[in-house]
């Protein structure tokens, strides 16, 4: 494109532009003109990620707590720290359980909800609005208002318990180290799978209607054109919200940090709640960096892994 | 044609341009700014974490400061209590703190002290108009760095209505304390509220009964590396005395979940669910804010003392709140270090104490608050004040003390693992 652009202006010619095109090659002043559309992302993002990422490694390097100007330089103490820090590989573990709940309960609950509104119900209108809510709310709003409805003696949670006649199960839900995690993992699916919802029925929109005609008129029923037809044209979109899903919770920080603050006991702890314990609380920038640092690569060699398999697979098609 | 494209080559230079202009470090331009406005208008800027009475207090200080310097203006701005801690270490790393912030002293204080970021100002107060007990937590190396305005103890607060429905009467022992928690229990009524979520209102119990089962000494000791450790039997026999509490019920179910800034341990209070908090005097503040109306029920005891423990039923947990310091870098320090005098002066300690339930730290106060009051002569009367491990020790053990405090709480750390855990940090850490 830029190319045809700059052969159509170079049709007629000025002395001056003659001048310039003499001095520079055409494809040094292509060069120029890319770099020019470029520069300005490219220096936002290497401002604000490369250069952190860089900065995030130099720090990782020094016992230094983050407020004072004495820096030690410990070369890599702060990563076998790390690897013999056993609530980090807590926080890890409890990573892992939020990639794995996000994947298979976010994605197919979006995927359920984005059918659900091709239904030809009266309302979708009103519905769609309503399974978008949660994911407009404010994630702090979003805590308080479900640390209030887990609250063991005035919560909502407990009350319908009580009321459907499962009163043995009642207990403080964000107090209890076996159940906390699990609360706060319901409540941040609640809050993305609207998300993905809106993901997959922007894809569904764009599936052209004459597909489902012509599979219509070859005798398929409804199961067979989900599975045959609209399930394999979402694949881009499934992978992509895989993607998003997976990095997001690697790096999901938010809603923990009002609901638990990563207790009780470190048992809601993820990787960055415990990186902002230690950097901020624990002064700790060295350290709290190293943890930076290991999520970053974990959350870069998954990212390669899925781009690899789905460029491998996109070969085989 | 030369035109446009000069015009598309001088959009992108201004593109670029534009973007090299915003990613201009903020620093240099924002001292530009407040040089040219230091001539006419200067502006100071102050953290604090006190809600309600105690806030106004600190705007009234601010507001007569203002008006004996024209010209100057005071941005007062709250923060919340937990976050607090977290947002002035950022700032102070980043190089932008608050003229004046507020603290705790104590091991907290000395992070920034021996990072460089705090005024000295041993010769711009007198150490003489405050108690002693008061600022020796912001004194480190007879160097001043803070100035006190109150004081809080922790007693243990009560339902008076609910002891008088069951004729229970103020406990004298532990055993009794003990008794309470079991005919409370009966009766279907949570014995001690308790919001532990951000693991300080825990420590209370465990610096309690440590103080009352090995004496006044004991954490001296572990503090200052002399003798006993915090693996010291004491500790062992105060957390294995909160487990006990914690089997026979005597918390809300899922207590270290529940968020003491969000009121969700006075609420059990205030809907008579439960009959006992043990709370700093702050708790004051915080019911007339929420409901006043309760403050007629509300009663207050020491914790009793432990049969056969070292500690007197006398000593009390208490700590000093607010300190307020002078950031190092602070543009104006000068005037940062007058509006601190103001803010620890007798009239702010005054309006503090009588309004938002606190003691003075200021000398010479007189109280008119019934509880202060009361309160007042606790502390007069105490032999010993411990002042909060999470304020004193070094961070890290501090961390440690109050992760394994609720950890005890919610029964997933034995007493003796406990206890260890944190003698081992402190042992790394404090030399």
């Amino acid at each position: 494109m830029l190319k045809n652009n700059v052969e159509y202006s170079s049709v007629s010619r000025t002395p001056t532009e003659l001048a310039l095109k003499r001095k520079l090659s055409p494809k040094l002043k292509d060069l120029l003109v890319i770099a020019g559309f470029i520069a300005p992302a490219l220096l936002i993002y290497g401002i604000f990620v490369v250069y952190s990422i860089g900065m995030t490694f130099y720090y990782s390097l020094f016992n230094w707590s983050g407020i004072n100007n004495s820096f030690e330089f410990i070369g890599i103490q702060n990563y076998l720290n790390l690897l013999k820090d056993g609530v980090f590989w807590e926080a890890f573990g409890n990573n892992s359980l939020l990639v794995a709940s996000s994947l298979f309960t976010q994605l197919p609950l979006g995927l359920i909800m984005a059918l659900l509104l091709f239904s030809p119900l009266k309302g979708m209108r009103f519905f769609r609005s309503i399974y978008f809510m949660p994911f407009l709310m404010s994630t702090v709003a979003i805590g308080i208002l479900f640390t209030f409805m887990y609250d063991g003696n005035f919560g909502i949670v407990n009350q319908i318990l009580k009321a459907v006649g499962l009163g043995s199960l009642q207990q403080g839900w964000l107090g209890n180290e076996n159940t906390a995690i699990w609360a706060v993992i319901a409540t941040i699916c609640w809050q993305f799978a609207p998300f993905y919802m809106i993901l997959f029925r922007a894809a569904i929109v764009g599936i052209p209607e004459e597909l489902y005609e012509a599979a219509m008129i070859d005798g398929a029923n409804a199961k067979q054109r989900f599975l045959k037809l609209t399930l394999p044209l979402l694949m881009p979109t499934i992978v992509t919200s895989s993607i998003l899903s997976i990095i997001g919770s690697l790096k999901y920080f938010d809603l923990i940090y009002v609901m638990t603050g990563g207790g009780p006991n470190n048992s809601t702890e993820l990787m960055a709640t415990y990186m902002y314990e230690e950097t901020f609380t624990n002064f700790n920038m060295g350290y709290g960096s190293s943890i930076s640092f290991a999520m970053f690569l974990i959350a870069l060699v998954i990212t390669v892994i899925i781009v690899t398999s789905e460029q491998k697979r996109k070969g085989a098609n | 044609m030369t035109k446009i494209l000069n015009k598309r080559m001088l959009c992108i230079f201004i593109l670029i341009l534009s973007l090299l202009a915003g990613c201009q470090p903020g620093a240099p331009t924002t001292k530009t700014s407040s040089n040219a406005s230091s001539s006419n208008a200067k502006t100071l800027t102050i953290w604090h974490v006190e809600t309600g009475a105690g806030e106004q207090s600190i705007k009234n200080a601010a507001k007569r400061f203002e008006d004996k310097h024209p010209g100057v203006t005071v941005k007062v701005v709250r923060q919340e209590n937990d976050p607090y801690k977290t947002k002035l270490s950022v700032a102070m790393g980043g190089g932008n703190p608050p003229d004046v912030f507020h603290s705790w002293g104590g091991g907290w204080l000395k992070n920034f002290v021996d990072a460089g970021q705090v005024l000295d100002i041993t010769n711009e107060v007198d150490k003489d108009n405050y108690l002693e007990a008061a600022i020796s937590p912001a004194t480190y190396e007879q160097k001043v760095y803070g100035v006190p305005i109150g004081m809080d103890i922790v007693p243990v607060w009560y339902n008076k209505e609910i002891f008088k429905k069951y004729g229970i009467e103020e406990p004298k022992t532990y055993d009794e304390l003990l008794a309470i928690v079991k005919k409370l229990k009966a009766n279907n009524i949570i014995p001690f509220a308790l919001a532990n979520k951000s693991k300080w209102p825990g420590s209370f119990y465990m610096m309690y009964l440590a103080e009352r089962i090995g004496g006044k000494d004991l954490f001296n000791e572990a503090y200052e590396r002399t003798g006993k450790g915090f693996d010291d039997d004491a500790y062992v026999q105060a957390a294995t005395k909160i487990q006990e509490l914690v089997k026979m019920g005597a918390f809300p179910d899922g207590v270290n979940g529940l968020n003491y800034d969000t009121g969700q341990s006075r609420q059990l209070l205030y809907s008579n669910k439960a009959a006992m908090e043990i709370q700093g005097s702050w708790i004051i503040g915080n019911i007339r804010n929420e409901m006043p109306e309760f403050e007629k029920k509300l009663g207050f005891f020491l914790f009793p003392a432990v049969e056969g423990g070292k500690g007197s039923a006398k000593d009390v947990v208490g700590g000093v709140s607010p300190v307020f310091s002078v950031a190092e870098k602070s543009a104006n320090k000068e005037l940062a270090v007058e509006l601190v005098q103001e803010l620890g002066s007798k009239e702010t300690a005054e309006e503090m104490a009588n309004t938002n339930g606190g003691i003075s730290a200021v000398k010479g106060v007189q109280y008119e608050d019934e509880y202060v009051k009361k309160i007042n002569t606790v502390l007069e009367s105490a032999e010993y004040m411990q002042t909060y491990y999470d304020q004193t020790l070094p961070t890290e053990v501090a961390s440690e003390h109050l992760d394994t405090t609720q950890g005890i709480f919610g029964l997933s750390i034995t007493p003796e693992d406990a206890v260890k855990k944190v003698e081992e940090k402190a042992k790394e850490v404090i030399k």
